[in-house]
């Protein structure tokens, strides 16, 4: 142990480590010296003496200074004190910093000796005891590490049997018929490698038929054993369980809807020797399927035969669903913009039912004129209902809409009837007036002889008569649908003769008119009278459409083109223009986009003549660029239907 | 000397019936056929009574009465308002009387007859 000899000596005075330093070299020690406790520490590091001899009164740094170094530093190290003679204080002051001994000057060297024998037994001693119990702590550790492992195996072992005991119990259990598996609502079979059915459940029995060496595809039914793939040949190959749908060839040959599901069940050598198969059936479930399939069905052929147009829209405007009737009214338009389809408009209504049924849930109704794909405007009654979801929160909106044109017509009808009688009751109580007047004065001309009184109240009476009876015509014409009064007549000639009526109007507002028709336009079977007032009305609002716009805008032309089987008409002005909405409402009753100065009649009138003429008529304007109106009237009128005439 | 009548309607059948009708019972007549006819005759005719139609085109009744009421000598002349006009009372609350056409002709001049003597 060439290292336990190693010593450092430290001592202030050179003599002493001379002298000592050669004793101690003749014990058989390799010394060092240093002259303080400062270079000793320094010499520590490379000489790493196992015994450190010190004096302690020493300058720079002192004995006990540096032991406390090195016991700090270099635990093991052991330090031996030399004390001057009586210094018995310092002595003990050493102890206690640990020093292993000390030793008195003079020294002699029978007692250096044995000290450092002893100093240098201990040493051994703790390092065979720091051997002893490092190789303890190794040794605990393999043991544990041994434990553990064979707690793993053990655990892993039971495991292995207690699946092994469930499988073979789930095994026997289906083999026997008896216990759980046997008692499951579910169709468990038992197939080996060779695909053969080697055990099944009651249930299987009872529904597929006996299991004793079916094989395993006979299983299924015809069209499904085919191609698809065997579950229980899938686990054989990959050792994994699968799960999927399947029709089960039942035992009347019925088919068996299941989802099937299938575990594999391994042999000693850990290979898959057996595949369990379990079955649900499904045949409740498919038939709950169909049954909710045909309600859909139900629900779908009532949503799309109910007669109204139906929508079914999302908050954001969107057209989620609409039914048969509106996709052969309207536009195909799912996903879509409601407004856009329905109005043809480009932000959102302002009396949006959707958004009032969103904001209180409740359902909302409203009257409103619809345009459908063939320009036809429908008057419709719109009602909204909200649609929750299964949180119950509404997520869409479903809108409803009633055609009500026809009963429109009659409504527009009657009350146009009744507005004619109050707007004429005024004039008969004139004119009822005026009779009196007339008879009181022929009579008190006739009274006080004044022939020329007589005449004129004769003359007074014949006009109020004429009156009276104009009256009650004006009135049979709103009362009844009055019969067209149809002549041939040559329609440039007839439209030039009505342009003329409205040249003075179109003057005085300072608008220019012109009027242009194609040569050989040809004859058309008309009333007259009743289409040149139509005609005026549109000619007349043409000119009011004018009113307030520049100077070069200020014009109306009134033209016509023939067809072989149709006169089209044509009256444009540059004025004011409608939008879309207006536009779609002009032809009701009472609309009038005039303000106080229009009454809401005329367009309705007019429009009903042409309808009865047979014609169409066709509106194209913009806001700020003007309106044209295309009137198109066929030659001939169709011989008149009794039926149809009864009816109004 | 015979009061003065002033008969204010548009429709000329009724002025010469109500003229004939005040003639024949000793009053003085003028006609004027709708408000701003009547209001230029009114000052220099000055009647004594006023009979107004109420709907007559270029100035109606109502505003031919808020004008006359315009110029103190004038708002005193007494009217009595012949209209179709349903419910005419309200449209010149000051009105001796309001008749509805087709009116009573006995009851008329009664009225006349108690206001202008």
């Amino acid at each position: 142990m060439t290292t336990d000899n190693k010593l450092l000596l430290v001592d202030d005075e050179e003599g002493i480590r001379r002298f000592l330093g050669l004793t101690l070299e003749d014990m058989g020690y390799e010394v060092k010296t240093a002259e303080n406790g400062s270079v000793a520490l320094e010499m520590m590091q490379d000489f790493q003496p196992p015994i450190v001899l010190t004096d302690i009164k020493m300058p720079v740094m002192d004995g006990i200074e540096l032991m406390r170094r090195i016991k700090k530093d270099y635990p093991e190290v052991e330090v031996v004190i030399i004390t001057g003679h009586g210094d018995l204080e310092l002595a003990i002051e050493a102890l206690k910093h640990e020093a292993a001994d000390f030793i008195t000057k003079p020294i002699n060297d029978d007692v250096l000796e044995i000290s450092l024998n002893r100093v240098r037994e201990k040493i051994l001693m703790k390092r065979q005891l720091r051997d002893y119990t490092e190789n303890l702590e190794r040794l605990v550790e393999e043991k544990t590490q041994r434990i553990v492992e064979l707690e793993r195996q053990t655990a892993a072992g039971q495991m292995v049997e207690k699946f092994s005991d469930f499988l073979s119990g789930i095994t026997t259990e289906v083999e026997n018929r008896t216990g759980l598996f046997n008692e499951l609502p579910c169709l468990v079979s038992l197939h080996n490698k060779d695909l053969r059915v080697v055990a099944c459940n009651s249930l299987f029995r009872e529904r597929i038929g006996d299991c004793n060496g079916m094989h395993t595809p006979q299983m299924y039914a015809q069209e499904a054993s085919a191609d698809t793939e065997c579950p229980v040949q899938a686990t054989f190959q990959s050792g994994n369980g699968q799960r999927l749908k399947a029709t089960l060839a039942g035992k009347d040959g019925t088919p068996l809807p299941v989802t099937a599901h299938t575990s594999p069940i391994l042999d000693k050598a850990g290979e898959v020797g057996l595949v369990l198969s379990i079955a649900v059936d499904m045949t409740e479930l498919s038939r709950l399927r169909d049954e909710l399939l045909a309600t859909q069905r139900k629900f779908q052929r009532l949503f799309d035969e109910v007669p109204c147009y139906i929508t079914v829209q999302n908050p954001d405007f969107t057209v989620a669903e609409t039914n048969r009737r509106f996709k052969e009214k309207f536009n195909e338009a799912e996903g879509l913009l409601c407004y856009r389809e329905k109005k043809g408009r480009e932000a959102p209504c302002a009396d949006c039912l959707m958004l009032q049924t969103l904001q209180d849930g409740e359902s909302h109704q409203m009257e409103t004129v619809v345009t459908t794909k063939d320009g036809e405007q429908l008057n419709v009654l719109a009602i909204s209902s909200p649609i929750r979801n299964a949180q119950g929160d509404i997520h869409q909106v479903i809108e409803m809409y009633t055609d009500i044109t026809e009963i429109r017509r009659l409504q527009d009808h009657l009350t146009s009837l009744g507005i004619m009688l109050g707007s004429m009751s005024h004039g008969v109580k004139g004119l009822l007036t005026a009779l009196d007047g007339g008879m009181y004065r022929l009579e008190s001309g006739v009274k006080n002889d004044q022939p020329d009184q007589v005449a004129d109240a004769m003359n007074t009476l014949k006009n109020i008569i004429g009156k009276v009876r104009k009256l009650v015509l004006d009135i049979l014409y709103y009362a009844k649908s009055r019969e067209l009064d149809v002549q041939d007549l040559d329609a440039a000639k007839f439209l030039a003769d009505t342009a003329t009526l409205i040249r003075p109007r179109a003057d005085k507002a300072n608008v220019r008119f012109t009027y242009h028709a194609e040569e050989k336009l040809g004859s058309f079977a008309i009333d007259a009278a009743a289409l040149s007032a139509a005609l005026v009305n549109f000619l007349e609002n043409a000119v009011d459409a004018c009113e307030g716009v520049e100077d070069e805008q200020r014009q109306v032309e009134f033209s016509a083109s023939g067809t072989p089987d149709h006169v089209v008409i044509t009256v444009k002005d540059k004025g004011l223009g409608m939008d879309k909405e207006t536009r779609d409402k002009i032809f009701t009753l009472f609309f009038s986009s005039k303000g106080s100065k229009g009454t809401g009649l005329g367009l309705f009138i007019s429009n009903q003549t042409i309808e009865k003429h047979g014609g169409s008529i066709a509106v194209e304007s913009e806001p700020g660029k003007g309106s044209t109106f295309t009137i198109s009237l066929p030659r001939k009128q169709p011989a008149p239907c009794p039926g149809l005439h009864a009816k109004t | 000397m015979a009061k003065k009548i002033m008969v204010v309607d548009d429709d000329k059948e009724i002025t010469s019936y109500l003229t004939q009708l005040f003639k024949d019972n000793g009053y003085e007549t003028v006609e004027a056929n709708d408000g701003s006819e009547a209001h230029d005759i009114v000052a220099k005719e000055m009647p004594d009574l006023i009979t107004l139609d109420l709907e007559m085109p270029n100035e109606w009744g109502p505003r031919f009465y808020r004008k006359l009421t315009q110029n103190p000598e004038l708002k005193k002349i007494p009217i009595i308002v012949i209209s179709g006009l349903p419910s005419n009372q309200y449209a010149i609350q000051k009105a001796v009387a309001s008749l509805t056409k087709p009116f009573d002709r006995d009851e008329l001049l009664k009225i006349v007859k108690q206001t202008i003597g």
